[in-house]
């Protein structure tokens, strides 16, 4: 029972970087109608900006030669706040510059997103080179910081970015219940063309969640940067189990993504923990069976079925 | 090489002839003339062209998104090898079963995604992308595992044993070409139209009685076994395999390649497999890969397919540059006279039927005089 407490545990922290990838996804998804496959760069892109705020001037980190931008290094806090920021920005501005001109072609829309993946990819290798690097975490992470229940260990950092992480999805889920600016944005995702005809500025709600969604992206992606350290493809396969759970919520349903990221990090951990013959990097073919069962058996997640989800 | 052109005019198809000609006869000189490595790029570069095919065939005439196809070749590469290793099979046939593992798993990952919006292949595919290098390195282990067999040329070609690699090439060149031609053919006809009504208009095509699904899932079974076969050749000039030989990277420079120069050629597959052998080649030349900061990044492989990638969004709506020519080819013809005198006739009239028709629309639509007609009331 305890090694059963103890995985469980041990799912928390990747359940909630896959959570926030899912549900950043789901969020894009839903309003656009634009599959964002740049989403695990964007949130590796911007955990690089964290370590470089976190680091301060370092000959390893260096900017085009240029640390004084960065000054003394920043609290790890701090240093993922900063990486926020530009990462929300970074998101406004790719949905105004790359994608809006072309969104009404899906497939030009999915092309310029890998686009996008690609030149992050290539930026990051090339500004930082493609070694492991080492951010920490925000939350206390010595072997003495942890609470012993049921014989399992669970640790501070774990819980620190499960309850954040919950916090700010939770925030989210708030912000778009009880505000105009959230009422914009449910309006926007339901019917664009009706949006317009009451004075939504859709454009700029869009602009909102783009923003949105890559700042929930670069708060995961510097939360989990503790567990999994920093480089250039350390978000491949945590893109991959994100798909996997936006897919639970038909694409469209974040709180459905957010509950998908849990159930994905579970199963990963219990796989990997009970079956001899899976270890920890097969999980990843595990979940994409799952997937594939999920899609044949129940095409619209756990969502009801809709006209939405015929054949188009 | 036009996917809906029912007839092709002689000039173009003796163009075609001499086109095909002057290929093989280059194929000969650069494959007796040029150093073994070069020619092992080409046999490489040749292989690719089939799975590049499939990705054109998926992208242009069926409008669907795949960003797995690097994988598919990944499994097409493991089947073949395997199936000499493990069963004994002859290597000139290895491929077969890099084809059938790739329309096995083409089919599988088609079955599910195809029943919800184009988004969700896209999605399986990448997730199939990034997961089979993870899983080959699981099953074959960190270390290339050696092909037990080797390719040594019957005595009537007259090719030395030495020179296994011209061996190699004819032997991917002709699967390759037979490969390229009969998919062509099947493009060519009701199947290649139909594909193509399936992407324009789908309702319209479940209208006249095609079933859109299986049709897609044909196609991308196909497009998955061109991939797989790709995979299994490239095991002839390769020798080995090895899971860094198919990175997530791998396919989506497929895509970028495939939806910039695609369009409704198959013929295009070949520049695509070119440059993605030889630009990484061309970089180390010139000693591009070992620059950092934003010299080295505008200098790099991902900012060239990123680039390449964005151009085609914006500038080709994602439909290819070969689009381009072709909508300006089709304007061309539209302002071309007609030769027929006969056709040039008839289209006369009907253009002097319509300008009547006009005429009478707008005597129609012509407001009626109300005031002239209150005045005579009065």
């Amino acid at each position: 029972m305890s090694l059963f407490l103890q995985r469980t545990f041990d799912s928390l922290a990747n359940g909630s970087a896959y959570a926030a990838l899912a549900v950043a996804i789901s969020m894009v998804f839903r309003s656009t109608g634009v599959l964002n496959l740049a989403q695990g760069q964007l949130a590796m892109f911007s955990t690089y900006i964290a370590l470089v705020f976190a680091t301060g001037p370092s000959p390893y980190l260096k900017f085009s030669s240029n640390t004084d931008v960065v000054g003394a290094a920043w609290p790890i806090w701090a240093a993922i706040l900063g990486a926020i920021v530009i990462s929300m920005v970074i998101g406004a501005f790719t949905e105004r510059v790359i994608i809006r001109p072309i969104s009404a072609d899906p497939v030009a829309a999915v092309g310029a997103t890998l686009g996008l993946y690609l030149l992050l990819g290539a930026f990051v290798r090339k500004q930082w080179g493609g070694r492991t690097m080492f951010l920490g975490s925000p939350f206390p992470q010595t072997v003495d910081d942890r609470w012993d229940i049921g014989g399992a260990r669970l640790w501070h950092d774990s819980v620190g970015i499960t309850l954040t992480m919950i916090g700010v999805l939770g925030l989210l889920a708030i912000l778009q219940r009880r505000t105009k600016a959230g009422l914009a944005f449910r309006a926007v995702t339901s019917n664009q063309t009706g949006s317009v005809m009451v004075g939504i500025r859709v454009s700029r709600v869009l602009m909102l969640g783009w923003a949105l969604a890559a700042g929930i992206g670069a708060l995961a992606g510097g939360l989990i940067a503790g567990e999994i350290n920093v480089r250039p493809d350390m978000m491949g396969r945590l893109l991959v189990f994100g798909l996997a759970a936006a897919t639970l919520g038909g694409l469209r349903s974040p709180a459905l993504a957010f509950i998908g990221g849990y159930l994905f990090a579970f199963l990963e951990t219990m796989l990997g923990g009970y079956v001899s013959f899976i270890d920890s990097q097969v999980t990843l073919v595990w979940a994409l069976l799952v997937l594939i069962i999920v899609l044949f058996v129940r095409p619209s997640g756990l969502l009801p079925r809709t006209e939405t989800w015929r054949q188009r | 090489m036009r996917a809906n052109d029912a007839t092709t005019p002689a000039p173009v198809r003796v163009a075609w002839i001499v086109a095909s000609a002057a290929l093989v006869a280059l194929s000969l000189r650069v494959a007796y003339g040029a150093t073994p490595k070069i020619v092992t790029d080409l046999s490489n570069s040749v292989a690719l062209a089939l799975a590049f095919g499939g990705l054109v065939l998926l992208t242009h005439y069926l409008g669907l998104l795949s960003l797995g196809q690097g994988a598919l070749v990944g499994v097409g590469a493991y089947a073949a090898l395997h199936a000499v290793n493990d069963f004994g099979v002859p290597v000139v046939w290895m491929p077969i079963a890099g084809l059938l593992a790739g329309t096995l798993v083409g089919a599988i990952v088609a079955i599910p995604s195809l029943r919800l919006p184009k988004a969700y292949l896209a999605l399986l595919t990448l997730s199939l992308a990034v997961a089979y290098p993870i899983v080959l390195k699981q099953v074959d282990g960190n270390l290339p595992v050696l092909l037990h067999g080797s390719f040594v040329a019957p005595s009537w070609t007259g090719i030395a044993e030495e020179d296994e690699h011209i061996w190699e090439f004819f032997l991917v060149a002709s699967y390759t070409a037979v490969t390229l031609f009969l998919v062509q053919g099947l493009l060519r006809g009701p199947i290649g139209r139909a594909f193509i009504a399936s992407r324009d208009e789908p309702e319209a095509a479940r209208a006249f009685g095609v079933s859109v699904y299986r049709l897609r899932l044909y196609g991308v079974a196909l497009s998955g076994g061109m991939a797989g076969l790709a995979g299994g050749l490239l095991m002839i000039p390769t020798n080995f395999n090895d899971f860094t030989h198919y990175p997530e990277e791998l396919s989506i420079k497929m895509f970028a390649l495939a939806m910039a120069l695609g369009g409704s050629r198959l013929i295009s597959a070949i520049p695509g497999a070119m440059i993605l052998i030889f630009l990484p080649v061309w970089l180390i030349d010139r000693n591009w890969v070992v620059e950092y900061g934003w010299v080295g990044l505008f200098k790099s492989e991902g900012f060239i397919y990123a680039a390449l990638l964005l151009a085609t969004a914006y500038l080709t709506r994602g439909k290819g540059f070969m689009h381009l020519l072709d909508s300006r080819k089709h304007r061309k013809l539209r302002r071309a006279p007609l030769l027929n005198s006969r056709a040039s006739m008839v289209a006369d009239r009907l253009v002097a039927i319509e300008d009547r028709v006009t005429q009478i629309e707008e005597l129609v639509d012509e407001p009626p005089d109300i005031g002239s007609r209150q005045n005579a009331t009065d």
